[in-house]
């Protein structure tokens, strides 16, 4: 599969900008760094589909605020270093024709 | 705080759940935790029709996009050429929607039956009296008392977890979707896949499209949208996947042999979704507690075949089914292990959804066989039919043409018949 001229990918921070959000000020989402550093594969940075987690001088750099809340880095993580649950009062992603 | 039946969870599960329980004059809480019904919904996009009218008696009003007039199947292999089975002149079952409008739809008819919507409330636990009984959900600290509590909080069992009912999920039991929407106007939607007026067309695509990755992608048209997704088994796709899942569907946007059909369009929305990737085997091993009952994807209602899902019409099967055997228990003293497992469990397996689940196991085991079905057999339909239709000196045969495909693609033919044959005997 090649690329098209004219039609290019678009990178996942400009894909999340195509949905609303209320990004909750406290986190959903807890890394233990502990665990994470001795991750031999960290396939959270090619499973999250809004690419929350991005290997930076062979740590995990997350961010939570982008996080589509369909949970495969919980089951993903091979450490179990990832606290989740769901943000509270309504907040995080706000799917409108999903 | 009390009621008869508090639903954890507005999807198409929790709501026909409390439609079915409130039609029957209980006193309904249905609890979700996004904002207004529908916000954190996410699926592919078509419905099959069947399990809802049966639930609910009519469809007025439902946030159709289109009726599915139109089906595709199609095989591609790793050059991007592609074999396309379509299927049309039938008589459609099945409609497209935006389940964020399908499922504020279903809250509406639990609601005008007579349940209470909360909003915005997050669960964070379940909670039992001291004799072991579920007797209510704790929220923020808040305790609201029931009599039986539905559990359809979907495929993140976090308080089934949290209440020792089920394992911590396994990366072997879950698919993972995601999904563009892409906006190209009514006309363009009905002029480029070649649609009738308010006709829609579900297409799926496997091989190729998914890297050789166990799984597969969608096409699903909407009124005047294009939904296009992506979905990957994620055991396989954990270990094997080469570059992240968004710059996947991107590879899938942008592919040479699709892109024509929503070329100029606005991606309006991007989203993503675990589901089961095989019902049966992602079913707790009981549906129900003493005051408790389990409906949706968190109690494995999905059916994954490759080539069709079905996992809205089963949660709305199953939920109405929980919802009806909460009004049966009351009348029976009370939902006790016994009676639900009576009136809810054991009615559910007997039901064709539940047979069906169980009968078809084999295929989803199947599709797990990776390589074969999603890199190595496309790869030997493209070689097959490139020999076939792209003639210069010589004109081969079919069987030539075959023989050939199979010695370029190193694949054996007799090898792909077994295939089938297995897999035609696992059904």
């Amino acid at each position: 599969m090649s690329e098209t001229a004219g039609l290019q990918r678009i990178k996942v921070e400009d894909l999340l900008q195509r949905d609303s959000w209320d990004v909750d000020p406290r986190p959903h989402i807890r890394l233990n760094a502990e665990k994470c550093a001795g991750c031999p594969t960290k396939p959270c940075t090619r499973m999250c589909p809004a690419g929350c987690y991005v290997e930076a001088g062979g740590s995990i750099v997350f961010s939570y605020e982008g996080c589509l809340e369909c949970g495969t880095c919980r089951v993903v993580c091979p450490m179990e270093a990832i606290e989740w649950d769901y943000p509270v009062s309504g907040r995080g992603i706000q799917y409108r024709t999903a | 705080m009390r009621f008869d039946a508090v639903v954890v969870g507005a999807g198409p599960a929790g709501a026909a759940a409390a439609y079915a329980a409130a039609s029957g004059g209980l006193k309904v809480l249905l609890v979700e935790r996004g904002r207004g019904a529908g916000s954190k919904q996410v699926y592919g996009g078509k419905v099959y029709s069947h399990y809802l009218e049966e639930a609910l008696g009519d469809l007025k009003g439902a946030p159709i996009e289109r009726w599915v007039g139109k089906e595709r199947l199609s095989i591609v292999d790793d050059a991007g050429r592609t074999a396309t089975l379509e299927y049309e002149g039938g008589s459609t079952r099945a409609f497209t929607a935006h389940l964020t409008k399908l499922a504020a739809w279903l809250v509406d008819r639990a609601v005008s039956a007579g349940a209470v919507f909360v909003d915005e409330v997050r669960v964070d636990s379940l909670r039992r009296d001291p004799s072991g009984r579920f007797s209510g959900v704790e929220a923020g600290g808040e305790l609201v008392e029931a009599d039986v509590i539905i559990d359809a909080e979907g495929v993140n069992r976090l308080l089934l977890e949290r209440a020792g009912l089920v394992e911590r999920a396994s990366t072997r039991d879950l698919a993972l979707g995601v999904k563009e929407v892409v906006r190209i106007g009514e006309k363009e939607v009905e002029e480029r896949f070649g649609l009738d007026k308010g006709e829609g067309l579900s297409w799926i695509l496997v091989g190729g499209v998914t890297g050789g990755l166990p799984g597969g992608a969608f096409v699903y048209t909407n009124k005047d949208t294009v939904s296009l997704g992506l979905v990957l088994y994620v055991d396989a796709a954990a270990r094997a996947i080469e570059e992240p899942v968004h710059s996947m569907i991107e590879k899938l946007r942008t592919h040479p042999a699709l892109h024509r059909y929503w070329a100029d369009g606005d991606v309006v929305e991007y989203a993503a979704k675990l589901t089961p990737e095989s019902g049966y085997r992602y079913m707790p091993r009981r549906l129900v507690a003493d005051g408790l009952m389990v409906a949706g994807d968190a109690a494995g209602m999905l059916l994954n075949l490759g080539y069709t899902f079905r996992g809205v019409d089963y949660a709305v099967y199953s939920g109405y089914m929980a919802g009806r055997a909460a009004i049966a228990a009351r009348d029976r003293g009370g939902p006790t292990e016994e009676n639900l497992r009576e009136l809810y469990e054991e009615p559910l397996r007997r039901s064709r959804p539940f047979r069906d689940l169980w009968r078809l196991r084999g295929v989803e085991r199947a599709m797990e066989g990776g390589d074969r079905y999603f890199r190595r057999y496309p790869a030997l339909m493209g070689a097959a039919l490139r020999s076939m239709f792209e003639l210069g000196e010589s004109t081969p045969s079919i069987y030539e043409a075959l023989m050939g495909a199979a010695e370029e693609s190193g694949i054996s033919i007799i090898g792909a018949l077994v295939d089938a044959l297995m897999m035609a005997r696992s059904i």
